[in-house]
This record gives C-alpha cells, structure tokens and sequence, in this order.
C-alpha cells in the first residue's frame, strides 16, 4: 500500500516545498506556544536551536528545544540574533515537532513584546 | 627578408587558429555555468521511480529520527545535497575540471574533464562523504554532464515524502547542468536496478545569487541534537 502511494505520488511530479526536512521532523499543520526561559544558544548550521526552560502549572520545569534555519540563512536574511540572551523570558511560536519537547520557531515574542520572525 | 617573416608568421596564427578550432571543439561549444547559485524558491519535481520489492522494504524501514546522514554532517546523495535551500552553490569552470563549492556540509567538489568514451576515467571524490561515491564530468553541448558511480548505500532523499528513498551500491547517476539566462536546471538521473525498476529522474532549477559562500562548520555533536535533554 505505502508502495502504491509512493509511485502515485512520485508519478505526479510534485513541486518541492522550501524547506528541505521540515515536514519529516515538524507536524506544520499544527502550532504551539510555550514561554520560558533561554538556556541555550547555539547560531549554527544545518539548524540554530534555543533551549528553553518552561515552567509547568505545578511548578516543575521542563526543557525544550527550540530548532530555527541555518545560522547562514538567519545571517541573509538579517534576523536580528543580538536580540536574544539567555537568561531572557521569550515566548515561542511554532510548529510542533514530531519528537517531544519539540518547535520550530516561527515567530519569538521578546520581553519588549517586540515580536521576531526568521 | 621581411616579407619571409610576416608570411611565417601569418602561416604560424593561421595555424594555431586551426589547431584551437580543430582540437577544442568542446571548449568552443561549453556552456558558461560559473558564479553562484542558490536554491531559494525555484521548482523541483520529482519523476517516477517505482520501487522495486527491496526498494520497497529500504524505503518503509527509513527512520528519520536516526538514519539521516546530516545528523552526522554527512551527504546522502547528489540529489540531497541539490536539494538543500537557501545555500549557495559556486561553480568554477577550468580547462580540465569543475569545481563545485557547496556550501552544505562545505563540500568542495573537484571534478575532472574526461572522455566519455574512457573504461576508467579518473574520478574526483570527498573524504568521509562515501554515499556521494566518485565522479568524473564532461560537456555535451550545452549540458555539464556529472556521472558518479561507487556510492555507498544510503538514501537518494531525506526530504519531505521522498524521504528514505534508498540507493545501493550499483546506482549511477547523472548529472546534467544546463543554464537558461539567471536558472541553472539540474537534471538528476538515478540508476539503480536494485532499488528502481525504472530511473529515477529528479529535476531542480537554481536562480542565481547575489550571496557569497559562507563556510558551514557543520559538528556531528550540534547536529545530532534534535531533542531536549
């Protein structure tokens, strides 16, 4: 059956979307918020990441991790990294990941309520 | 005594004009594909590759959380590499091979002309990158032709729903770059009687790009990280 599938869909020539394995890790139908506070930042390649520490209704924390483009393609595009620190609260916006803890960041919202999107 | 050396020398450009026109055809005729490129909103399309029964299980069994070659800064394929976006490519042209930078993973791909007709022709390769095998180029018309052969099996795509698509050992593939205006079209054909009971043919159009290369440093420790502690 999942053979079936693949050779239809591969007959029909379908266009590629943007970006390359977003659709493998992310659930884009989907979109999450969490808020917290910024662990980790790491401005790299193939993906930059925040890890961010949320705060749970009975007080406990959980980390999650924060999958953003291509330090290079940020840098392209001039996303303003300056802008974050750890340490800040920022709260997050974005698809939900296909493994736990999970989101590729679509929009931040700063502690300025500046809102940032790569 | 004059006239003798002006008549040698007519004799002489006459016939190194001859000797350019008769045995570089190729170089008169080869299509001017350097400069940067970058795969940022062109079309790609995917061709029909009808798996056969073991490219059927490879391809089912694919898990995208561990079998990926990126995770350890790895390419997995031509195809994978071309389809990368928002990266640039750079491509020199020289008398005796091609040069293609890729900014993904920093891959520095040095290709050399050969002879197409040639058994065993010299091959370029990339250390530590095994499932982009090795590789010779020539030009046929307006098309840089890319032949690679000894991959390593993995997978021709790790992206969208083509991802898991396998390739073996026995897979060739062929390359063709041509350029219209600002589009460089890459034509990818994939050989492969193990995994394919036909080719698999995938094309993807390159505009060019303003940008520069920008190195990549990619680490197999960042990019495995894909989840929180």
């Amino acid at each position: 059956m999942m053979g079936r599938l693949l050779t239809m869909l591969l007959a029909a020539g379908v266009p590629l979307a943007a970006h390359h394995s977003v659709p493998v890790n992310f659930d884009q139908s989907r979109e999450v918020t969490i808020s917290g506070v910024i662990t980790e930042i790491r401005w790299i390649n193939p993906h930059s990441r925040f890890r961010l520490d949320v705060k749970q209704q009975d007080g406990s924390v959980l980390e999650w991790l924060v999958e953003m483009g291509a330090a290079n393609t940020m840098k392209r595009a001039g996303f303003p990294m300056e802008r974050f620190a750890v340490g800040d609260p920022v709260t997050i916006t974005g698809n939900p990941g296909r493994r736990d803890r999970v989101v590729l960041l679509r929009t931040a919202v700063l502690q300025d309520g500046t809102k940032l999107s790569p | 005594m004059r006239a003798d050396g002006k008549d040698r020398s007519c004799r002489l450009l006459a016939g190194l004009s001859l000797l350019l026109a008769c045995a570089s055809p190729a170089l008169a005729q080869r299509p001017d594909l350097s400069g940067n490129w970058m795969l940022n909103g062109g079309k790609t399309v995917f061709g029909a590759g009808d798996l056969t029964d073991e490219g059927r299980r490879r391809f089912e069994a694919y898990d995208f959380k561990t079998d990926d070659p990126a995770l350890k800064c790895i390419g997995a394929s031509w195809t994978r590499v071309w389809l990368n976006p928002n990266v640039l490519v750079e491509i020199a042209q020289a008398a005796d091979h091609v040069r293609l930078r890729y900014e993904w993973m920093d891959l520095d791909r040095r290709i050399p002309l050969v002879d197409p007709t040639m058994a065993d022709p010299p091959r370029g390769s990339i250390e530590g990158h095994p499932a982009l095998g090795r590789y010779a180029a020539w030009y046929d018309g307006p098309a840089l032709v890319i032949e690679t052969v000894d991959v390593a099996p993995g997978y021709v795509s790790t992206m969208e729903k083509w991802a898991g698509l396998p390739q073996s050992r026995r897979m060739r593939t062929i390359e063709r770059l041509t350029r219209s205006g600002d589009v460089l079209t890459i034509e990818i054909t994939h050989v492969d009687p193990a995994n394919y009971r036909k080719p698999l043919v995938v094309t993807i159009t390159y505009p060019r790009s303003k940008f520069e290369l920008m190195e990549y440093n990619c680490t197999p420790e960042d990019a495995a990280v894909v989840a929180p502690k």
